[in-house]
């Protein structure tokens, strides 16, 4: 898989509105952090925009320009300091009330209700974890600090996204540790009429990839 | 209507609160967001009401429009796009105001410095290289947001086709930026 072309989809699917809530936070946080993926997402909004502007009509039946206007005056700008979407969510990330799975290793858990696992994971200085591969993908997001596996190292702001044919060891930075998000997808299981064919010919196919 | 008549008209808006100009430009882009809404898969009851909500918050928020920021059909799309997502979430449990996180991105220092000019160039320069129909599909994809089976059965070519298309396109896409 190519992994440029999977965080651009992502960014892709974030400017269109696809994602749900987990993915869309996760997005929005890397665009936040990233100001080539930012860039990036001004660039196919720009071409969305386009394609409104230059879409067909669809008459309008009931609605008139004056039900638009409410009052005269402008809506107040609230004052916004912190608009870093995940920490407007689970507060400043030395406050977070961190769950230690094992010694080097915490994870916290926002309750966000969605098919997709999204967590918070603390890893210490020089902490690793041991080699693993995954069921569904797996994006993890930096936050703070970097960690590097047998692909690279990752700083904040940067994205690893890995499917399951990913096996790899994350190791912590030595000095800072690092903080990422992370959304582990559930495995595809497919539904309806020919869900068993389906089922069946992805797991062989997961055999060839 | 042209970009910088979009913008003429949104300076009236924001500055002047001009009523006459924010109908010419109701008139305009009603039946447009509306067109949006209905084939990103809405009920005519709930288009409307949607387009109502966007063209609201438009001449509310006229005043955050920056046009050194984005055109304003780019800032008009996300709106809406954003309306869209809420509406869909709307049964969903989440208690946190995700629009609010999405805005961040129209106000958010880091884009004061992206070049404008970069991004016009880029989106240009994408629009030479793609083809009619690749444009087509990219429009299907994602501003439509239909999914590859049905834009297989819109257009009438294989499911597989279409998929090695999409990502034939990305690939070019991905070349340009």
């Amino acid at each position: 898989m190519n992994g440029i072309l999977v965080k651009n989809q992502l960014v892709f699917d974030f400017a269109s509105g696809s994602l749900g809530p987990s993915k869309s936070l996760l997005a929005s946080t890397y665009l936040y952090l990233n100001s080539s993926a930012s860039k990036l997402n001004l660039t196919f909004e720009n071409i969305l925009g386009d394609n409104l502007i230059e879409n067909k009509d669809v008459p309008i039946k009931t609605l008139k320009y004056s039900d638009c206007i409410s009052d005269n005056s402008h809506e107040k700008i609230s004052a916004q300091k912190n608009l870093n979407p995940i920490t407007k969510l689970v507060g400043p990330l030395n406050k977070i009330n961190w769950k230690q799975i094992y010694k080097g290793f915490s994870e916290f858990d926002p309750k966000f209700q969605d098919d997709d696992d999204l967590k918070l994971i603390k890893m210490d200085p020089g902490a690793s974890v041991p080699l693993h591969s995954h069921g569904g993908k797996e994006y993890i997001l930096v936050l703070s600090g970097s960690f590097c596996d047998e692909f690279g190292t990752y700083q904040k702001g940067d994205i690893q996204i890995n499917d399951q044919k990913i096996k790899h060891t994350p190791i912590a930075s030595n000095d800072e540790g690092c903080i990422c998000l992370t959304i582990t997808e559930k495995d595809v299981i497919f539904f309806g009429r020919y869900g068993s064919f389906l089922n069946l010919f992805t797991f062989i196919k997961s055999f060839f990839k | 209507m042209n970009k910088l008549e979009l913008e003429e008209l949104m300076l009236r808006i924001s500055s002047g609160r001009d009523e006459m100009a924010f109908s010419t430009l109701f008139d305009f882009l009603a039946p447009k967001i509306n067109a949006y809404f209905i084939q990103n898969g809405l009920l005519p009851d709930n288009s409307e009401e949607l387009t109502q909500e966007v063209l609201s918050t438009v001449w509310a928020k006229s005043h955050q429009y920056d046009a050194s920021k984005a055109a304003v059909s780019t800032w008009v799309y996300t709106i809406a796009r954003n309306k869209k997502v809420d509406f869909l979430r709307k049964n969903s449990k989440i208690d946190f105001k995700e629009e609010d996180i999405r805005e961040f991105l129209y106000d958010n220092n880091e884009t004061d410095k992206i070049n404008e000019g970069e991004v016009k160039d880029q989106v240009a320069r994408i629009n030479k290289e793609l083809d009619k129909d690749q444009q087509k599909m990219i429009k299907m994809n994602f501003f439509e947001n239909k999914s590859h089976k049905k834009i297989s059965e819109e257009l009438e070519i294989p499911l597989g086709t279409v998929k090695s298309r999409i990502r034939h396109i990305l690939i070019k896409m991905q070349r340009i930026i």
